[in-house]
């Protein structure tokens, strides 16, 4: 196999493109994916101040450091979640990448600043962690950039995780969440702007790009994730994947440019913000007198 | 040659040598969602893997909720 640019021996073939590439230029690939996606969406304005979700995984640290390598210049910020080892070692793969290559990251603990951690709000709540996790990264990160004065939250969602969402989204016909699956989430009163730089690599890409660039990240799977319906959705598109090369991206990228707009009038798909009220406790923008969060804080820190 | 899963962890001896491919079709694993690195390096799909090869099968696939707006 050789790289389809220099025709040098090969370290990783890209199917869907029908291209395999050398180091050197798999990165390049990587680069200008993500540079296509933050112009094609119009992500990035110059002068805003951007901060990176770094979770100590694949994505995130592939995102800071591709971000980096295109010349911008964002922060990390790190939530703990208190998931025990799994969050401990995350946060040294995280600390790790911005020593090794002197760039700032901000640490959140969600212990310390809340009274609560994910497996103590999943059992409080009898529910399934990964919704008390994705609800507390949302609040949380978003606060974080608004207090300090960050306009952009850059997540690394990637390809294969906006196709599994949009399988699980299109299987149930989640028309509110359809509205607003977009790899841009314009900033609005109360919410940062959201971007997803990824969504034209897949995981397999991440992953092989910091394997690549030196950069030791968090391997092992979150333990409370395991069993998830998410990862279901992955593996079935994976398995039409390896069959038919090109099916996620034309998934994904085919729903953004053909159906996208026909769930735009979804009235939750409203992303100005006007019809929310706000929080009577932390001040967020919500539909309810106590937000989502506030609920299950109560809920996580209220004994028995 | 000794090839380390992740995910659980553990190790298997498999007898070489043996395409990277071929590999993954003898694990039953789809190459979509892993990476194979043969000692730290990666490898491409027609890669020729000897008995003397310690082999890391990667998996790539992320958990979690997924993103919601």
């Amino acid at each position: 196999m050789k790289c389809r640019v220099c025709r040098g021996p090969a370290v990783i073939d890209v199917r869907r493109h029908n291209a395999a590439f050398c180091p050197d230029h798999f990165v390049t690939h990587c680069r200008e994916q993500v540079r296509r996606a933050i112009t094609d969406h119009h992500m990035i304005d110059p002068e805003h101040r951007i901060v990176v979700a770094v979770s100590g995984g694949k994505d995130s640290l592939a995102l800071w450091d591709l971000l980096v390598g295109l010349d911008y210049q964002p922060d990390g910020v790190y939530l703990g979640l208190g998931i025990g080892e799994y969050s401990n070692d995350s946060l040294d793969h995280a600390r790790a990448y911005a020593t090794d290559r002197g760039v700032t990251l901000h640490e959140v603990d969600l212990a310390a600043e809340q009274g609560f951690t994910i497996p103590a709000a999943a059992a409080a709540t009898h529910r399934a962690p990964c919704g008390a996790c994705g609800l507390s990264k949302r609040h949380l990160l978003n606060r974080f950039a608004l207090e300090h004065h960050y306009d952009t939250v850059a997540t690394g969602h990637n390809l294969d995780d906006e196709a599994a969402v949009l399988l699980g989204n299109v299987l149930r016909w989640e028309t509110e969440y359809l509205a607003r699956q977009h790899p841009v989430l314009p900033a609005t009163t109360g919410f940062a702007r959201r971007i997803k730089p990824l969504v034209r690599l897949g995981e397999r890409e991440t992953a092989a790009y910091c394997v690549i660039r030196g950069i030791d990240y968090q391997v092992d799977e979150c333990p409370m994730a395991a069993g998830n319906r998410h990862l279901h959705y992955k593996d079935v598109l994976n398995r039409l994947e390896q069959r038919s090369p090109g099916s996620k991206a034309a998934f994904f990228h085919g729903f953004l440019d053909h159906a996208h707009d026909r769930f735009a009038d979804h009235p939750d798909g409203d992303d100005t913000g006007a019809h929310l009220g706000r929080c009577t406790e932390c001040g967020a923008p919500t539909t309810t007198d106590v937000c989502a969060f506030c609920r299950l804080r109560h809920r996580a820190t209220s004994r028995p | 040659m000794r090839v380390l899963l992740r995910n659980p962890r553990r190790e298997l001896d498999v007898d070489g040598p043996i395409t990277v491919a071929a590999l993954l079709q003898r694990l039953d694993l789809n190459p979509e969602s892993v990476l194979v690195i043969a000692g730290d390096e990666l490898v491409a799909r027609d890669a020729r893997l000897d008995d003397t090869t310690t082999v890391e099968i990667r998996p790539v696939i992320s958990g979690g909720e997924g993103p919601r707006p």
